[in-house]
């Protein structure tokens, strides 16, 4: 048992990032703004990794940027704001609504209701083309079912 | 009518994917473009690569539509582009080099030696050609933070009241300069 707890508790401290040890902060608050940005921020040379996760010199420097900004006083959308200001949209994980992104957003919803909308356009089309049925051809069955039965 | 419409549908629909996706093979993933297009290049006050005392800043540079050519001894594109930009500066254009000191960092306990540096930029301009009316040092990296340079070698276009107008990711080439910047330097002239 002792063993299997051992085994647990080394397997599951590989999760603790020993890179942001070397930073310190006035407070709580401060630590966890830092924390939220530099995993949000995007590294602009090692992409798809944020800046939290990259050896490259930019994120490193970003990293200190984003540790002054904060130590300053600024909140999250300022410093948000004075990446994109030098590193455009690129930098951020959550880019905004323009109406260039705004297609990404709509599209999809686009493509579900235009599937509805076919759906339901050719079951109108297929109920129409179902004519009603008529004296001339329930006679025309009649004559048909007799002229069987007959024949038998 | 209604059912043409209809039927062209899925014809559409492929047509936008297909210039969608085909636009995509011939993107460069790595051309960030700065968010500074357009501004007015941030202040800065930095000493000169060759001589510490000399001081740089924003307003020493206006007057005349430059590139400002981010590069370092260490990086080997940079040593690839710099004769072609040594090329450059015989035609005319004005260079000025934003040297990017990768290895240093303070936090780490680096040592950095000016003498050592200014040894071995010399070494390497003498021998692929020096393209550069003069360099800036920026030791921190913090002009190049407040540019959106994102590493080396990187290349912006200024115009004369200090607007930066271009900004280029990789490596100056015949092909690249023709493409991109020919045309806008002499527009600016």
């Amino acid at each position: 048992m002792k063993i299997f707890l051992f085994i647990t508790c080394v397997l599951f401290s590989t999760h603790v990032l020993a890179a942001e040890e070397q930073y310190q902060f006035n407070s709580a608050n401060e630590e966890q703004l830092f924390k939220e940005l530099t995993l949000e921020l995007r590294c602009p040379k090692c992409q798809n990794q944020n800046i939290a996760d990259s050896d490259a010199v930019v994120a490193k420097d970003l990293r200190d940027k984003v540790l002054e900004l904060v130590k300053e006083g600024n909140n999250k959308q300022q410093v948000v704001d004075y990446m994109i200001d030098r590193y455009g949209y690129f930098v951020h994980y959550k880019p905004p609504i323009t109406p260039l992104t705004l297609l990404l957003w709509i599209l999809p919803l686009l493509f579900v209701v235009v599937g509805f909308v076919v759906i339901f356009v050719r079951q109108k089309q297929q109920k129409n083309r179902q004519t009603s049925w008529s004296q001339q051809d329930e006679q025309k069955l009649n004559d048909l079912i007799a002229q069987y039965q007959e024949s038998k | 009518m209604n059912k043409k419409v209809l039927l062209a549908l899925p014809l559409v629909l492929f047509l936008i994917t297909f210039v969608f996706l085909f636009k995509g093979l011939f993107g460069n993933p790595k051309e960030i473009e700065s968010g500074r297009i357009g501004q007015q290049i941030p202040a800065f006050s930095l000493p000169d690569l060759m001589d510490e005392k000399r001081i740089w800043n924003e307003q020493s540079l206006l007057g005349e539509a430059y590139l400002i050519n981010v590069w370092g001894t260490w990086c080997p594109t940079c040593l690839i582009e710099l004769p072609y930009l040594t090329k450059l500066r015989e035609q005319g254009v004005k260079i000025v080099g934003l040297y990017y000191e990768q290895g240093y960092d303070p936090d780490f306990g680096d040592t950095f030696s000016l003498p050592a540096l200014q040894q071995e930029v010399s070494q390497m301009l003498a021998r692929t050609g020096d393209p550069y009316q003069f360099n800036i040092l920026d030791l921190e990296r913090k002009l190049a933070l407040d540019l959106g340079v994102s590493g080396a070698p990187e290349t912006f276009l200024i115009d004369k009241h200090g607007k930066i107008v271009l900004h280029h990711t990789g490596d100056i080439n015949e092909r690249v300069w023709r493409a991109k910047f020919a045309a806008r330097l002499l527009e600016l002239q």
